[in-house]
């Protein structure tokens, strides 16, 4: 469970939204002219990454709007939050430092296992 | 007009029942219509507040209020409107529908898709904590707030009526077929209150 900062509402919990997977796929322009392994790797193949990956988001239970998020699908701390359309945002120095993002020494705040710029 | 009933038995015909200084109503047959549009476009946004007579809510989460007319705001470019009178709402649907016969804003009649549950009392913010996951007295902080969230499972739009010096009241819109289940669950919860 987190917190997610939807662009219209506010800070909301995590269970009034829906995770709509991996963000900026794009559809093909000629569907008819793939073959099948392609077809197939549009439609099912993500990427999963273990760090930062950039996802869609819609506040199902509450203003119904998508928007995209930039999470770190380890420490599930979210780095940024943009508009649909919108490119990207490059995030760097968010490299896990342990295997699954844990803190380093007990288990307090992640924040503090982490130098931001 | 057809003979229709209450969501909910125990309110039905306009009862009205109190458990442990909490009292409930039904408020079933409230008129409501959906409204979308551009925000930014100035033709809808003056047609539409002249036929309503009050401007149409921009910032998230609040409304606006004339004449038992509540225009509340449900997305960025999405409104309900809800006549607690039902007096001229069928004029209005029909001037709303030809300012909104285009392609760019819609309108629809959504009357049958919500009932109302109204519920007043001093623990009633108590209450409501119980099953949702929104920190209630923040969200509902001002006298224009309302707040989209989940009750348990449950879909729901909490608008807020009181004043700063009066018995909280809230309306919950919550879809019919679900509307039993949450009264019920409602008044399980207002057995230990004093807790």
């Amino acid at each position: 469970m987190f917190l997610i900062k939807c662009p219209y509402c506010g800070e909301r919990e995590q269970s009034e939204f829906s995770c709509g997977g991996e963000a900026h796929i794009v559809r093909p322009k000629n569907p008819p002219d793939l073959t099948d392994d392609e077809w197939a790797d549009y439609l099912f193949m993500r990427k999963n990454i273990k760090g930062v990956q950039f996802e869609r988001w819609n506040h199902s239970n509450g203003c119904r709007r998508w928007f995209n998020i930039a999470r770190n699908t380890a420490t599930d701390e979210i780095l940024k939050i943009y508009n649909m359309g919108e490119r990207p945002p490059k995030i760097e120095g968010n490299d896990l430092k342990t295997p699954s993002g844990e803190p380093e020494i007990g288990s307090g705040n992640i924040s503090t296992s982490f130098k931001k710029e | 007009m057809l003979d229709r009933e209450n969501t909910i038995q125990e309110l039905h015909n306009g009862f009205i029942k109190e458990y442990s200084g909490i009292m409930f109503k039904e408020l079933a047959f409230v008129k409501k219509i959906n409204l979308r549009g551009d925000p930014n476009d100035k033709k809808f946004l003056s047609t539409n507040e002249g036929a309503l007579q009050s401007t149409l809510p921009t910032k998230p989460n609040t409304l606006t209020y004339n004449n038992n007319i509540k225009t509340i705001w449900l997305g960025p470019n999405e409104w309900l409107i809800a006549d607690y009178d039902n007096n001229n709402i069928n004029d209005l649907f029909l001037k709303l529908q030809d300012i909104n016969n285009n392609e760019e804003s819609s309108i629809t009649d959504v009357t049958e898709n919500r009932t109302i549950i109204r519920i007043s009392g001093g623990k009633l913010f108590k209450l409501l904590s119980k099953f949702l996951v929104l920190d209630i007295d923040k969200a509902l902080y001002n006298e224009s707030s309302v707040a989209q969230t989940l009750f348990i499972k449950v879909s729901i739009l909490i608008v807020r009526n009181h004043k700063d010096n009066e018995l909280p009241e809230v309306d919950i819109y919550v879809n019919r077929s679900q509307a039993n289940y949450i009264y019920k669950l409602l008044v399980d919860g207002t057995k230990n209150l004093d807790f």
